[in-house]
């Protein structure tokens, strides 16, 4: 894109950065837009399984209903309670919607299509996901209120817990991918299966981390089961109990981001990015971001799947989960996956 | 081929870790139980690793041949001579714990494993040829200490020590990186022989700054004054055991390290660091004098007798020589029989219900009603003081000696008189002991290993120990030989 | 230009959040700068092209240690005129602190200046690969050349973990752990039973 200013005659550093500016852009109003409609999705797919309607009056299907509730709220009064840290109170919600979006610059649309082609793109992406702990924690504390607070404490410890596994569970995929490069990572997924899968979730040493990824992006995610910081029936909304208004839709909006970004992440990692999912030319002819925007969509509706039929975990087996299971099977896993390859000259 | 000759080199330290943890295991699904039976198979480790380490040092081993990982790590024989008494002193801490932390329900099958932890660290701590090394291997060690200083959770004195312990030894820990790093800023590079390499072009602002500022890190880890404050708060507070091996290996370690690191990092400048030490001696020593008079606590006691003792020793590395150095190993050894035998005796002064008695008041007229305990402690004390017919006259006969040579007449000088001085607070357990009223406090039974050890220990320490001194010697000769062997 | 730009961003950040840490009356906001502090010195270390070094630095110390910091300083019920009161009484030792820093800072800024220092060059060892991603290159001297010293840091932060265990954990006689294997192998049929009561004769259970 670079190139393409630099033609309308622009000296370097001004085509530089107004492409990266026009690139942001790109990456960060659709990521918005498609927050609201997988809000919209999310509670389309809930009500169908519960056997509900859903929303369905504003606009055909009720489609426009996100953009709805985000009028609403606009309009709301902004409350603070005067006990609450007035400054970080604001600022809590705006760290988690940014950092929900910061992620997303490391993520290939398509082959070169990467707003940030770094060589660590992996680390940048557990570097960011683990800053957004600190909007919850912030926001719990600054509310100077007991459920947000009981909220953010909780929040703090589950993240961390889950941290550690998706950590170990991304060394498995980079040490097969040999690289910290999403784009290589998906690269080396191409023909990963018997040379006609794309995908590193058909490697039987890989499948298992696959699984315990995606459990895992949901505890990370606060996603239910493991929505225990805004578990309404003992901390009221949790963190978010305090909060009105835009600060509120901020949260909601960077909840969902953040969602995205690991149903994003799946795809990139387990489900082979942009690629198709199996080797046929004709395949390659849609485009590749279309086909990660149709496995982000299919992650999102496992996302809402599990949140509409599994009963919420309690706090200890959370914990339990994290600690005692996904840690040793995650670092078992490591172990295996390096000896594989070791064995097999992977690396020579 | 590199890895395996550095893995054959480094065995002391792989068996240590390994079978450190397998023993965690064994502590993990025994637990408590199984803590005998742990420190047991530990000390059998420890016996291992020495027989490891005992060929380096009979063979004067040194040089490349027994340098591993590029320089980080040499098994030489100055190390093994470390590693030996380094391994006594954890030995016999776990030998002597059993009894002491089973009275009070107190014996977690995790002690014997820090000690083992611990002994690790030492180990790469006098091994080291690498300020990296250096570094790590002080750390693994100090981190154990700190837990084992503060074992005994149900008595507050021991979480104090444990606390005290770790935040000045964390305040000195970053005192000794800060030096660390400004060494390696102003010489490019942290191995020993590289930095007396570049030392040995002149000694710039920044370096100066650097040694400095390790010295005075190690000064805190050997409790030499001005950095001693630490010690009678940690020595008092802490279970006796752990107070034994304080007093033996951790000591050892550190001043076979501070002697690693002067002699042979900065050897090339010694001008740069032997003020700074024969300050650091003289004042320990004055200040273990002084501040040993008034106490009533024999841990506490102990621990002055080692400020001043550490002040004795350091007079031979301001000697900034061979013989200097074999001296100082002389002196290290036989303290470190003296204070084995100090605090096992001290473990065996128990009244009549098992409660350790620690007042020096309380210990008047032992003779009278233990009098072979009372002989040892005697012992342990004129031998501190350096009475001659003891061994520990020999320590300071050869330090004194060396320091002659050098010509630090005035510091023999000031030490001699200064030794007479704490000759003073000795001689005054000595008479509590043997000429004051009975007070029948100390009855209670004393354990058969407890015995064992005070016996070998004061065997050690008397006059016979002298039996041995050819044979000492010889060792701290090789010792001193392979530490000067890169000049 | 766009890097002494950056450079100087983030170095002045880096700096003043420092010092708000330490100037922050609330604990709180001393570790939310104390965070900023670490991101901005991320920054410099991507500038210098240590990019591994850069996100380490954001995942472990941001997002892991300043958690748990902030987990344990949210806690923490702090009465500010205590502290004060023992600032005062402390005052004296703190300024003689404070004042050798100084003066050691000053001396060393005035032997540097007077071209007193000269910086030792890097010995070759540890020379960086060319054409090695600097991840790559981490790796392959950790793993060869400081293997035994890697190795070792695991086994203090094993001791550290042990230490941690054995201060606080505490086995209590009254509490009821949970076997979640027992629990799940439960069934229906053995926890419930149905029963069809007559009306006005209740059930015994």
């Amino acid at each position: 894109m670079t190139a393409f200013f630099q033609g309308l005659g622009l000296p370097f550093a001004a085509a530089w950065t107004i492409s990266t500016i026009c690139g942001i852009l790109l990456i960060a109003l659709p990521v918005m837009l498609a927050v609201a409609m997988v809000i919209y999705v999310d509670r389309k797919v809930w009500a169908s399984m519960a056997l509900r309607r859903g929303p369905n009056v504003v606009g055909p299907f009720g489609i426009l209903q996100s953009f709805a509730d985000g009028l609403k709220v606009f309009l709301q009064e902004t409350i603070i309670p005067s006990a609450a840290n007035k400054g970080l109170f604001l600022i809590a919600p705006i760290i988690t919607f940014t950092v929900a979006l910061l992620a997303w610059a490391v993520i290939p649309f398509n082959s070169g299509a990467i707003l940030a082609n770094i060589n660590v793109g992996l680390l940048y992406i557990l570097a960011i996901s683990s800053l957004g702990v600190y909007g919850i924690v912030i926001a719990g504390w600054s509310s100077n209120s007991k459920y947000p607070f009981f909220s953010a404490m909780r929040a703090s410890a589950q993240m961390i817990s889950y941290e550690v596994s998706i950590g170990f569970i991304l060394v498995c995929v980079v040490l097969w991918a040999n690289s910290f490069n999403l784009n290589d990572i998906v690269k080396a997924q191409h023909g990963f299966g018997l040379g006609f899968i794309n995908g590193f979730w058909c490697s039987p040493l890989l499948f298992p981390m696959w699984v315990m990824f995606l459990i895992s992006s949901m505890a990370e995610t606060q996603r239910a089961p493991f929505d225990l910081t805004e578990a309404e029936s003992e901390l009221v909304a949790g963190y978010q109990t305090e909060y009105s208004s835009m600060a509120f839709a901020l949260f909601w909006l960077g909840e969902y981001g953040n969602v995205l970004l690991m149903c994003a992440l799946n795809a990139t990692l387990f489900w082979g990015g942009y690629l198709p999912p199996v080797e046929l030319a004709v395949l390659y002819l849609i485009p590749g971001w279309i086909w990660l925007i149709l496995k982000i969509a299919f992650g999102f509706f496992v996302f809402s799947w599990v949140k509409a039929t599994v009963p919420r975990y309690r706090y200890d087996q959370l914990m339990r989960l994290g600690w005692k299971i996904f840690l040793p099977v995650s670092l078992l896993f490591v172990f295996l996956v390096s000896g594989y390859l070791m064995a097999t000259g992977h690396f020579a | 081929m590199e890895l395996l000759r550095s893995l054959q080199i480094t065995l002391a330290e792989e068996v240590l870790s390994v079978s450190g943890l397998v023993l965690l295991l064994v502590a993990a699904w025994g637990g408590d139980k199984a803590a005998r039976l742990i420190s047991i198979l530990s000390v059998a480790v420890l016996a291992v690793c020495a027989l490891i380490a005992a060929p380096a040092l009979c063979g004067s081993a040194m040089g490349p041949d027994v340098t591993a990982f590029a320089g980080q790590y040499r098994a030489d024989a100055f190390a093994a001579f470390a590693k030996l008494l380094i391994y006594a002193g954890a030995g016999v801490t776990l030998i002597v714990a059993p009894a002491f932390f089973e009275r009070v329900r107190g014996m977690r099958a995790e002690f014997p494993l820090l000690v083992l932890f611990a002994a690790l660290g030492m180990g790469i701590m006098v091994s080291a040829g690498d300020l990296l090394a250096l570094y790590i291997g002080l750390e693994l060690n100090s981190l154990a200490s700190y837990v084992l200083a503060s074992m005994l959770r149900s008595d507050e004195r021991s979480a104090e020590s444990g606390l005290k312990y770790f935040v000045l030894g964390s305040l000195a820990s970053g005192i000794l990186l800060y030096g660390v790093s400004l060494t390696y800023g102003f010489t490019g590079t942290t191995s020993f022989e590289g930095i007396r390499l570049a030392l040995g072009h002149g000694l710039s602002t920044g370096a100066t700054f650097g040694v400095v500022f390790v010295l005075a890190g190690l000064a805190f880890k050997i409790s030499a004054a001005p950095f001693h404050m630490w010690t009678p708060d940690v020595y008092e507070g802490a279970p006796t055991p752990v107070t034994t091996f304080f007093a033996t290996a951790p000591k050892v370690a550190a001043l076979s390290l501070l002697m690693r690191v002067s002699l042979e990092a900065f050897g090339a400048q010694p001008h740069a660091w032997q003020q700074i030490v024969i300050f650091a001696a003289l004042l320990s020593i004055v200040i273990g004098a002084l501040g040993a008079i008034g106490q009533n606590n024999i841990k506490r006691l102990m621990a002055y007798s080692s400020i001043n003792n550490v002040g004795f020793m350091l007079i031979g590395l301001a000697c900034a020589n061979q013989p200097g150095a074999a001296a100082m190993l002389i002196y290290l050894a036989i303290y470190v029989a003296m204070s084995v035998a100090g605090f096992v005796a001290v473990l065996m002064l128990k009244d009549a219900d098992g409660e350790p008695v620690e007042a020096i008041s309380d210990m008047a007229g032992l003779s009278k009603t233990r009098p072979g305990l009372a002989a040892a402690l005697a012992a342990v004390m004129f031998s501190l003081a350096g009475i001659p017919p003891l061994f520990g006259f020999w320590g300071k006969f050869v330090v004194f000696q060396a320091a002659v040579q050098a010509n630090l007449l005035a510091l023999a000088a000031i030490g001699i008189a200064a030794s007479v001085i704490g000759a003073f607070y000795y001689l005054k357990v000595v008479k509590v002991l043997y000429f004051d009223e009975a007070t029948d406090k100390v009855t209670g039974k004393s354990d058969l290993a407890h015995t064992v050890l005070l016996v070998i220990a004061t065997l050690f320490i008397s006059p016979l120990g002298y039996l041995l001194t050819n044979w000492l010697h010889g060792l701290a000769g090789n010792a001193a030989a392979a530490l000067f062997h890169v000049a | 230009m766009i890097q002494a730009i950056a450079f100087y961003l983030f170095a002045t950040l880096t700096i003043f959040s420092g010092a708000v840490t330490i100037l922050a009356r609330n604990p709180v906001h001393s570790v939310l700068w104390l965070i900023l502090a670490f991101f901005n010195a991320a920054g410099l270390m991507i500038l210098i092209g240590a990019e591994f070094i850069a996100m380490l630095l954001v995942i472990v110390y941001v997002g892991a240690v300043a958690v748990l910091f902030l987990f344990v300083v949210m806690m923490l019920d702090i009465d500010f005129a205590q502290l004060r009161a023992g600032f005062i009484k402390n005052f004296p030792l703190g300024f003689a602190l404070a004042f050798v820093l100084l003066a050691e800072l000053v001396m060393g800024v005035g032997a540097y200046k007077a071209g007193g220092l000269a910086l030792g060059t890097p010995d070759a060892a540890t020379a960086p690969v060319a054409g090695l991603s600097n991840t790559a290159a981490i790796g392959a001297l950790l793993y060869s050349r400081y293997l035994f010293l890697f190795e070792t840091a695991g086994i203090i932060l094993l001791v550290a973990m042990i230490g941690a265990i054995v201060l606080t954990h505490r086995q209590r006689g009254d509490v009821r752990g949970q076997k979640p294997s027992s629990q799940i192998s439960r069934r229906p049929e053995e926890a419930t039973i149905n029963l069809q009561p007559e009306v006005g004769k209740g059930v015994t259970l």
